[in-house]
């Protein structure tokens, strides 16, 4: 495998913002999850709980409901008054409509899901017909008549209610007439619609909570609480055969650290996220049929998609955040040591850039040329490219004004290896080229899409002698285009399951392709047909641990001297795959640490297969080889991202 | 009866007519009817208090001299209507000023207006929507306020209504400018409430450091807490004694040189 110098950077402080809301979609399996900077991520539940797609968020949009609508519809009301309905296809808002009501504390969608109502801060609850293109406007019902109209539609609703400032969180309404609320004081309060009682009082938590949900079949119930904890009710019958049934608080979780702001509940599983910016899906086991590795808890707290690019020829690293941009140079030593060695740095990191972005709007995508001298990054109506200049050790920025409009919302971004061209992919699902001057550009070519379709293509791949540039969709298969003759090459068949990495190595131009699933296919651009390689390991199948991971792969990359090895990694590992090697079977050790060295040639032989996984790194955001005998390992403790977070509830443990 | 001397000095008339004879009450009466009769404003008092002093001067010997209060009443009017006069020249000063600061402010909006082509196409815009859109009702609401806005406001010129599309042109959109401070303002609110229903006073809530430390307390082997260092801690206290060092080390070399 080689011995490496691996440059640990631990000072890329990304703190994600908290979940807000969740909302779950039973045709398509999809979650969608909408953060506090108005960040709206969809999550693909059968597809590994991959994150296939992603709305950027907004400063003015403080989204407070989200919900989904007959036929994919995805809608969402905030504190600024608009509803907002997103364009799964091409990745943008489709439109947004102001409710003349104020700020929108909840949303709901009928069970035929045609109509929308939308509760808002004057108190009214209006009623919104959901047509083919938008929705309109149909009636608006005052306080009184509100509960009247509707059953088995889930409002949340903020009220302030008498004395103790004691506010309802959460509210649901149910089929039979009960309505069940959660409040600030912690209790879970079942009432009779009809009579307007209360019928009984769950006293849970000492904190607020505030989340509910239903289950579709009104059997069971959700709540979040603000110490992390979320509690699963069950409609439980009294004895065994009676036919009465009560609601019974059956089982708590404690996976959150912070509040639980939302909760979803599907059929087989409880979803919940919170301040604490992790997702987590429970899957419950009474539910689930097959009990295998599918019906463990998945945590999902990194983002499946790459913030950092690299420089290798000038050692600088890119970091995104979601208003600016970090420039880092990594440090230098001089020293050497063996394996497991700590390093004394002669020369520390540097901070050179800091990059701020104009206007309320996220960053998308960003990146930076390989020679280090072009930073360009997008968001959802602007698109800023930057030439730098190194001076001995300083370093001068200067925008390239006047960029088109049609760069504007790239999806990715992606510099050629002589950074003389720049490839931009666009939400509409079209791709850009546009050569790169001194100081200036020239657009080359624009590659639109398949007719019929508007595919946003999400990852991007450049082969490093600049003729081959590979696209990947959300469902198509990833097309390769011959960038010398400005055409389609050839597309690779299409997978069922999402692409979460793309590469093209040297030399060979195999194009190697991670998928969500974890399976990883090699290509051959130049032969146009899977590599031998790639037939023997799909014949052989992968190790069942490594189909077990929970992170997607999200980065990979090649050695310049050594065509054999591909260097991949997701948050929680990352390995070397050397193709001269045997491919290991179910019953060999996957992960294997090097073997002492007194032990015989033949055992090592024996037991050494292609997989070489290190687990010394982690959590990993991104890692790559900057020349042969270094590495680049970008880490983010779980730890760090918790001391940025708004203040937990007060935990009273005895003996501290 | 004990005949008392008229007492003068400082004591005033009225107090005078009380302490003196009562033979000479009527004459004194009479003298002082003049200065009783006054009506008791600040400008009669003035001229009686220079009366006192003169006749401090010259003792008992002088009678108050009756025609200065009438000089002096006179005097005061005059003053009186001075300061009227010139506060009113004031205010009218005023007055000018804003006027003509008012009017340079509208020439100045005049010139900061759209030209007067885009407007035209944006209310006949703003007609045809109207027209179309007869049947639904949200639109109608939206009407109503569009009918209200233009009743309500001053001058076509002077706010820009909201409107959905501008014929062809999709590139802007005009707005209103005290809708979005009002939409702001609320939202502001509406995220003031949420913040303080949770992070407000009243609720429980923890540093992180006590939070990530709690763990580290209930070990068997007692750690320190997540964050034991307070590098915040006396900033202020820090920077005045870094700099007294460094002017201390300063005299010393001076010193030391010398």
């Amino acid at each position: 495998m080689g011995e490496f110098k691996v440059h640990r950077v631990r000072f890329f402080n990304y703190v994600p913002s908290g979940i807000r809301c969740v909302a779950y979609n039973n045709q398509s399996n999809r979650l969608a999850v909408s953060r506090t900077d108005g960040t709206v991520e969809i999550y693909n539940l059968s597809a590994n709980y991959f994150q296939e797609k992603f709305f950027p968020g907004h400063e003015s949009r403080a989204t407070e409901a989200l919900c989904w609508a007959k036929g994919q519809r995805l809608f969402s009301g905030g504190l600024n008054g608009e509803i907002i309905e997103y364009d799964l296809q091409a990745l943008n808002i489709k439109y947004a409509m102001d409710a003349f009501g104020g700020p929108i504390w909840s949303m709901a969608v009928s069970p035929c899901g045609s109509q929308l109502l939308v509760g808002c801060e004057d108190g009214s609850v209006k009623l919104f017909q959901i047509t083919p293109d938008k929705i309109q406007f149909e009636r608006n019902f005052d306080r009184q008549k509100r509960s009247a109209v509707h059953k088995m539609l889930v409002d949340r609703q903020y009220m302030g209610v008498s004395k103790r400032k004691c506010i309802i969180w959460g509210v649901a309404f149910l089929s039979d007439g009960t309505v069940i609320s959660v409040d600030s004081a912690g209790k879970v309060q079942f009432w009779d619609s009809a009579t307007g009682t209360l019928v009984k009082n769950h006293l849970i938590a000492n904190a607020d909570v505030q989340s509910i949900a239903v289950s579709d079949q009104e059997d069971s119930f959700v709540v979040g609480t603000a110490e992390g904890t979320v509690f699963h009710f069950q409609l439980v019958s009294v004895t065994s055969n009676s036919s009465e049934k009560q609601w019974v608080r059956t089982k708590p979780f404690q996976h959150h650290t912070h509040d639980v702001r939302a909760v979803a509940h599907s059929p087989t599983a409880l979803i919940s996220g919170g301040t604490d910016t992790h997702l987590v899906i429970r899957p419950l086991m009474e539910k689930v049929e097959v009990k295998n590795y599918d019906a463990a808890l998945r945590k999902i707290t990194f983002p499946h998609r790459r913030l950092i690019s690299c420089s290798k020829k000038r050692h600088l690293l890119l970091f995104q955040f979601a208003h600016h941009l970090e420039l880092w140079r990594l440090g230098s030593t001089v020293a050497t040591g063996k394996n497991g060695d700590t390093l004394p740095l002669s020369k520390d990191a540097d901070h050179l850039l800091h990059l701020k972005t104009k206007g309320p709007e996220n960053i998308i995508c960003s990146c930076i040329s390989p020679c280090g001298s072009w930073i360009a990054y997008s968001t959802t109506s602007r698109f800023f490219l930057y030439r730098l200049n190194y001076e001995h050790d300083n370093i001068s920025l200067q925008r390239v004004s006047k960029m088109p409009a049609f760069l504007r919302s790239a999806l990715q971004i992606l510099f050629s290896e002589d950074s003389t061209k720049l490839f931009v992919a666009s939400n509409q699902g079209s791709l850009h080229i546009i050569r790169l001057l001194e100081g200036s550009f020239k657009h080359l070519h624009t590659f639109q899409p398949q007719s019929g379709t508007v595919e946003s293509m999400c990852l991007l791949a450049i082969s490093p002698d600049g003729n081959w540039l590979a696209a990947s969709g959300t469902s198509a298969g990833v097309h390769v285009y011959n960038i010398k003759h400005l055409k389609l090459h050839c597309t690779v068949p299409a997978y069922n399951f999402p692409v979460t990495a793309l590469a093209i190595a040297p030399n060979t131009n195999n194009l190697v392709i991670a998928h969500s699933d974890q399976q990883v296919f090699e290509y051959s651009i130049p032969d146009k047909q899977y590599t031998e390689w790639s037939r023997t390991i799909q014949k052989q199948g992968f190790h069942y641990l490594w189909l077990q991971r929970d992170t997607p792969i999200t980065h990979i990359s090649f050695h310049p001297k050594r065509p054999m090895h591909i260097l991949l990694h997701d948050a929680y590992m990352f390995c070397i795959i050397d193709k001269s090697l045997p491919l290991p079977n179910d019953k060999t050790l996957l992960y294997n640490p090097l073997p002492p060295t007194n032990e015989s040639d033949v055992i090592r032989r024996r037991t050494a297969h292609a997989f070489k996984i290190s687990k010394i790194y982690k959590p990993l955001l991104f890692m790559d080889l900057l020349d042969e005998r270094t590495l680049v390992a970008v880490e983010r403790p779980l730890d760090d991202i918790i001391a940025q977070l708004p203040p937990p509830i007060k935990k009273k443990k005895f003996g501290t | 009866m004990v005949q008392l001397r008229p007492r003068a000095s400082r004591v005033p008339p009225s107090a005078m007519v009380d302490e003196g004879q009562p033979a000479s009450e009527e004459e004194e009466e009479a003298e002082h009817g003049l200065l009783l009769g006054q009506p008791s404003s600040g400008a009669a008092a003035e001229p009686l208090e220079e009366d006192d002093e003169e006749g401090d001067d010259e003792f008992d010997d002088e009678a108050p001299e009756e025609l200065t209060f009438a000089s002096a009443q006179a005097e005061a009017r005059e003053e009186e209507r001075r300061v009227r006069e010139s506060v009113r020249r004031d205010k009218t000063l005023l007055k000018e000023k804003r006027k003509r600061r008012e009017e340079l402010f509208i020439e100045q909006k005049k010139r900061k207006l759209l030209p007067d082509n885009i407007l035209e196409k944006l209310t006949t815009a703003e007609q045809t929507n109207i027209k179309k859109s007869s049947g639904k009702l949200k639109e109608a609401n939206l009407q109503k306020e569009n009918e209200d806005c233009d009743k309500g406001s001053d001058s076509k010129k002077a706010k820009v209504q909201k409107v959905q599309s501008v014929g062809q042109n999709k590139s802007y959109l005009a707005l209103r400018l005290k809708d979005q401070d009002l939409r702001d303002s609320r939202q502001q609110a509406a995220k003031a409430f949420v913040q303080n229903s949770l992070y407000g006073p009243g609720t429980n809530r923890t540093t992180v450091n006590k939070f990530l430390s709690l763990e580290n307390k209930r070990l068997p082997v007692k750690k320190a807490a997540a964050q034991f260092l307070n590098n915040a801690w006396g900033t202020q206290k820090k920077q005045n004694a870094k700099r007294f060092k460094r002017r201390w080390m300063v005299r010393k070399m001076k010193t030391s040189k010398k």
